[in-house]
């Protein structure tokens, strides 16, 4: 573990937030969006020079920490676990601020021609700042209270987001946003609460070592499993599993664009990043019980989300359903409870943000330029006027199905490679082997169906017909600027990949003391 | 010396300099060209300077630090086969790139073209020449990207750029594809696969924990080692089977073939490549790869490895000669001059999977640590292997003359060609020098690398299968002389030849053909004179295959008979179309049993649309029964608990009407209540 010289961490969440709310009353746009973009951009830093320091294995602290009886130390760190899913925001939030800049202008003058007073720019940006820095600020977290405090952080802004300049119900939906995750936090954070009021702190990562706190059962007893319970159904009801998934669609589908690419491929993942981080460590017996039940779980979230997300007609929507079958992936990663599915997990938290990202994008641009349009079945031979979006949602589709050179082919890897590690060869090759066609059979499809229907073939309405040829710009740049990083971090994996398998291994040695 | 790894980086670094000019708006047609010839140029460059080593004994081997833990590295293997592999893919390459400057000029896609072509080469050579599994399924994974990005490279979707005959339908199914639709099955066809060999990988790995294929391949003939476990568990068939289902799917065997017939929607220099000569032949390669390293595991261990891993190759050979069989039924009606040399190609990779599988079935029956027995299976494994080099030479021939014919007429259908030997001469000769090449007539190669095929499945004992490959040798000769007389040599159909000028081919694209067809001719020549030797010795120096001889074609007993069968069906065709010139338009419409034969051939057997029928039509089921699930599921969060709530709070609003007495009651009520509890507690 090194402790910095300065506030580093602190520092990259503290920043933004004191230039967006500098700036809220700014007319300013693009000299606003460029600082908070680039600031956004420090976390990547951070972790890209503990890459290259190999300082990411052992874990990096924040000087700026302290210890409170009975809440336990409340301070940010960064470690092999951490480190791409804060890449993976700082990536996609601080490009996305760009891209902001043209979509939102559009939006608030579309508002305000229907006769609507929709806030600021300014106010925009500070929203969405507040919301970029409370995902970073929950991944840095090593205790339950500071933990729970960034996860209402990114509700409340993102909940005003949709409220504001949101389309369709928007109103109802934030509120169904609102209510519905809340809901799942609200379960986290009784069994939280209850955790802590036991154990006499909170804390769920040692500061010393940057390792669990280890096996929770010894102090908490018989009401393990409910703990347990509680905690892990609040991540399930964040991640949108299969059967708490319904709050998802709506939201995602109805945020405005640039939130949609902040709420799919950054938010949601957090969740499995926490069911790693805290949970699976703190209850080891409750997860290698249940063991079975996830990895079904997994798999009925990836064909169900796939399935559902083939019948989808509108492009935002399609996309939602798709972003539920993904954290199905993840899921099966974390439950294969080996530390390659675990480093599997994370990478797919990274490609998941950037291929989704550029999806989501994707489906803004045509918002933006050809007002509003978002119905599939009205789409079709797109790419001849929009190559380079066309060319950009390819890349998109290719993180999500694993295809290389994206870093989405690791995350399938490693996945496939912790669940043989996982499973009895013997009794059940031919079972997981059959799930794992039809699963990602089903990934497979529903990207390459729906690049064909909306990018191939010939227009299917008149608004396709007339679309004028694309004028590349900020929409663009921004999205090849995330699709660059999904092929960077295929080439550059080695040290994130060296990192993540020491922190998965710290987490599977506790298994392991349960496992026997 | 020059690192092997520059033979597939080359392309690699020329396709993202491609991509980078393109982004920067740069969309000069020449630059792409010249720089995609230029790049493959420098790898057919390399691979051959670096040949002569590996010929010599010396296995080339570098490896650069990726993710040592799990052993994968950017490691280039260049062993006999590697470098047998990349001599070939390189200079097909450099020949097809050369007449792709031509063919697609003025294309409003040149850029993507020459893009994805050269990431293809990239690709394809990285997976010849990969050392590692994970290099191997990239380079696997970029060589289905770039075959979907070229078999829809007109995505557009214009009715011109179509296979099969528009509004046609098979068992309610449509048998006409877009190439956007064609783009899709390929890449969704082959990706199932794909899936196996990621399972494939996933289990070696369990059990060694490395994914090196030198390491994996060393650690196969362990008592303990992966072979033997899985062997114990009796899954060892399955998961060699599941191993090799991206193979299989690649290679567009049974039942995977669908989606190569219709890749030729892409443009005609793309089916010449990557669905005749290269890509398809990734599914041979890794059979070669693998097949001697299953079969040493299997040869040293014995026992229950050994029937699991005979089982296995029986099962390989019996789709390879399946697929070679059905295909070669279809090429007879079709009337598409690509379909009939995709059918072909498919029908010719099955012979490829025959010759392997019945060399490792060879093992049957052999005592543990026999090496007499290997040496015959290292045997039919490179016979294989040099018929996978004929047909890419003759096949990459016979494509690149259909594409300059389907130019010529503007028409795909071979209804609409005809008599084309008055105008191009060379083309014709080509034509018959690469045909009679797959046609298995002697001298040309297709005969010697045919027969060592054929010999094989006899002498492993596999006598139906065998069978099937002679039947299917004479159906062969016919319907590729069918296609050529019909082109070259009676008048066509439909169109009467004056309203094209028919001419030549320009040269850039007359001479690879010509090259390749000849290249058909001269290897059939030299092939007795030493030349099959060499290719012997080269492969000789594979990974886990010491030695190999090629096996010697003598002209006696059952060799002469299948030549004089085939030679026979040459004839047969040739007097059937120029002297007797039958009506089938007419018998089709007279009889029904032919109409019913026909349609069998020509809806390609039906599978296509049992394909569309069952496995897409119930996936498309279950995603409206899923649709209607999820309507639930949302009507019980969305409306359900909202009614129940808002009914519990119009409930409960209802007392509170602002009445003192009703207040007063409750008031006087949850006291008495209160002191009960409290009176239980304490009491």
């Amino acid at each position: 573990m090194v402790v910095l010289d300065t506030s580093l961490l602190w520092l990259s969440v503290l920043l933004p937030v004191i230039i967006s709310i500098l700036g809220v009353r700014s007319e300013k746009y693009e000299t606003l969006a460029s600082i908070i973009a680039a600031l956004l951009l420090f976390p990547l830093v951070i972790v890209a020079v503990a890459a290259i320091k190999g300082s990411l294995s052992s874990g990096i602290v924040d000087p700026a920490y302290t210890t409170i009886n009975g809440i336990g130390t409340l301070a940010f760190a960064l470690d092999g676990l951490s480190a791409l899913v804060v890449a993976g925001i700082s990536v996609v939030t601080a490009f996305v601020a760009f891209y902001s800049l043209p979509y939102m202008k559009t939006r608030i003058e579309e508002m305000r021609t229907e006769g609507e007073e929709p806030p600021s720019l300014g106010v925009y940006y500070l929203l969405y700042t507040l919301f970029a820095v409370a995902m970073v600020g929950l991944v840095y977290s090593t205790n339950l209270i500071l933990f729970y405090l960034f996860l209402e952080l990114t509700l409340i802004p993102s909940f005003l987001l949709i409220a504001y300049y949101g389309y369709g119900d928007r109103k109802r939906i934030a509120m169904l946003y609102f209510v519905w995750t809340h809901l799942g936090a609200v379960v986290f954070l009784a069994g939280a609460l209850y955790y802590g009021y036991i154990a006499g702190n909170f804390d769920y990562l040692n500061i010393d070592t940057l390792s669990p706190v280890g096996n929770a059962a010894s102090i908490l007893g018989n009401m393990t499993t409910l703990i347990a319970a509680l905690m892990t159904f609040g991540l399930f009801v964040k991640m949108a599993v299969l059967g708490v998934h319904m709050w998802l669609p709506y939201a995602h589908a109805e945020a405005p664009t640039p939130i949609s690419a902040l709420l799919s491929p950054n938010l949601i993942g957090l969740a499995g990043y926490a069911m790693a981080r805290i949970t699976v460590p703190l209850f080891p017996d409750f997860y290698t019980a249940n063991q079975w039940f996830f990895i079904y779980l997994a798999f009925a979230t990836i064909i169900y989300g796939g399935l559902v997300a083939l019948k989808q007609t509108d492009f935002k929507r399609f996309l939602a359903y798709s972003s539920v079958s993904q954290m199905g992936y993840m899921l099966l990663g974390i439950a294969t409870l080996t530390s390659l599915g675990i480093t599997g997990a994370m990478l797919h938290y990274l490609a998941h943000a950037v291929g989704k990202a550029v999806l989501f994008m994707t489906a803004g641009v045509f918002i933006t330029d050809l007002h509003g349009f978002r119905d599939i079945t009205r789409m079709g031979g797109l790419a001849r006027k929009y190559p380079m979006t066309a060319a950009l949602a390819l890349v998109g589709f290719m993180h999500l199905v694993g295809m290389p050179p994206t870093v989405g082919m690791w995350s399938e890897i490693f996945i496939i490679l912790g669940l043989f590690r996982a499973i009895d060869i013997s009794a059940q090759f031919i079972l997981i082997t059959l799930l794992l066609i039809v699963a990602l059979g089903i990934s497979a499809s529903y990207a390459f169906i729906n690049m064909r229907r909306i990018f191939y073939g010939k227009p299917r309405s008149d608004t396709a017909e007339r679309a004028k040829p694309e004028s590349v710009g900020i929409l663009q740049w921004s999205m090849l600027a995330i699709a660059f990083f999904g092929f960077l971090f295929f080439l550059w994996i080695t040290p994130y990949y060296d990192s993540l398998l020491t922190a998965a291994s710290k987490i599977v040695q506790i298994l392991q003391t349960v496992m026997g | 010396m020059i690192d092997p790894l520059y033979i597939w980086l080359t392309p690699y670094l020329a396709a993202g300099i491609m991509a980078i000019t393109w982004v920067m708006g740069i969309r000069k047609e020449s630059f792409y060209s010249w720089l995609s010839v230029l790049s493959i140029l420098v790898s057919a460059i390399i691979a051959t300077i670096l040949t002569p080593k590996v010929y010599h004994g010396d296995i080339i081997y570098t490896v650069h630090s990726w993710m040592p833990d799990i052993g994968v590295n950017v490691g280039t293997y260049m062993d006999g086969l590697g470098a047998f592999m990349s001599l070939v893919v390189a200079w097909l390459s450099f020949l097809i790139a050369v007449y792709s400057t031509k063919y697609m000029e003025g294309d409003w896609g040149f850029q993507r073209y020459f893009f994805f072509f050269t990431f293809f080469v990239g690709s394809m050579l990285l997976l010849v020449l990969a050392d590692n599994l994970v290099l191997l399924f990239i380079g696997w994974e970029g060589t289905g990207l770039a075959s979907y990005a070229l078999i829809g490279h007109w995505y557009t979707d214009d009715e011109d750029t179509w296979v099969g005959d528009p509004g046609r339908k098979a068992l309610g199914t449509n048998m006409y594809f877009e190439p956007s639709h064609s783009g899709v099955r390929a890449i969704l066809f082959t990706k199932i696969g794909d899936i196996g060999m990621l399972i494939g990988m996933a289990g070696i790995f369990a059990l060694t924990g490395t994914l090196s294929i030198p390491q994996i391949s060393n650690l196969t003939s362990q008592s303990d080692g992966w072979m033997a476990t899985l062997a114990n568990m009796k899954i060892l068939t399955a998961f060699l089977v599941v191993f090799s289902l991206g193979a299989l799917a690649k290679s567009a065997q049974f039942p995977f073939q669908e989606w190569l017939v219709t890749a030729m929607t892409g443009p005609t220099p793309v089916s010449a490549l990557i669905h005749a000569a290269t890509m398809v032949k990734a599914g041979v390669y890794f059979m070669l790869r693998f097949a001697p390293i299953f079969a040493v595991g299997a040869a040293n261990l014995g026992g229950a490895v050994l029937d699991a891993v005979t089982s296995y190759f029986w099962i390989i050979a019996l789709l390879g000669g399946i697929t070679a069989f059905m295909m070669a039924t279809m090429a007879i009606v079709s009337r598409e001059l690509k379909l009939i040399l995709a059918f072909s190609t498919a029908s010719q990779l099955g012979y490829m999977f025959l010759g392997v599988g019945a060399a490792g079935y060879l093992l049957k029956g052999a005592e543990a640590g026999t090496s007499n027995t290997l040496s015959l299976v290292y045997e039919g494994i490179a016979a294989s292997a040099s018929h996978l080099m004929s047909h890419a030479v003759f096949k990459a021939a016979l494509f690149l003359i259909a594409g300059w014919a389907i130019h010529a007429v503007h028409s795909r259908f071979i209804d609409d060609m005809g008599n084309f030997a008055k105008y191009m001469k060379i083309s014709m000769i080509s034509m018959w020098l690469a045909g009679l090449s797959l046609a298995g007539i002697p001298p040309f190669s297709g005969f010697w690398s045919k027969e060592g095929v054929l010999h094989t499945a006899h002498l492993a004992g596999l006598e139906n299968l065998w069978l099937l490959g002679v039947i299917t040798a004479g159906i062969t000769a016919f319907y590729i002389t069918r296609a050529t007389v019909r082109v070259f040599h009676i008048k066509p159909y439909h169109r009467h030849e004056e309203e094209h000028h028919l001419h030549e081919a320009p040269l850039t694209m007359l001479l690879p053909y010509f090259i390749l067809a000849l290249t058909a001719l001269v290897i059939g020549l030299v092939w007795p004179l030493g030349f099959s030797e060499k290719v012997a010795e080269l492969l000789g120096h594979t990974l886990a295959m010491p030695s190999a001889e090629l096996p010697s074609v003598e002209f006696t007993g059952i060799t002469l008979e299948i030549v004089g069968y085939a030679l026979l069906m040459v004839l047969f065709a040739i007097v059937l179309y120029l002297a007797f010139k039958p009506d089938f338009v007419g018998l089709l419409q007279k009889s029904t049993t032919a109409r019913i034969l026909h349609d069998f051939l020509y809806d390609r057997w039906y599978i296509n649309a049992l394909i569309y029928i069952f496995i897409v039509g119930g996936f498309a089921g279950l995603v409206e029964i899923m649709g209607w699930i999820n309507g639930v599921i949302d009507a019980f969060y969305h409306v359900a608990i909202p009614v129940v709530l808002i009914a519990g709070s119009q409930a409960f609003r209802g007392l509170h009407r602002g009445r003192t007495d009703l207040y007063l009651t409750f008031y006087a009520y949850f006291i008495g209540v209160a002191l009960l509890v409290l009176y239980f507690l304490w009491g």
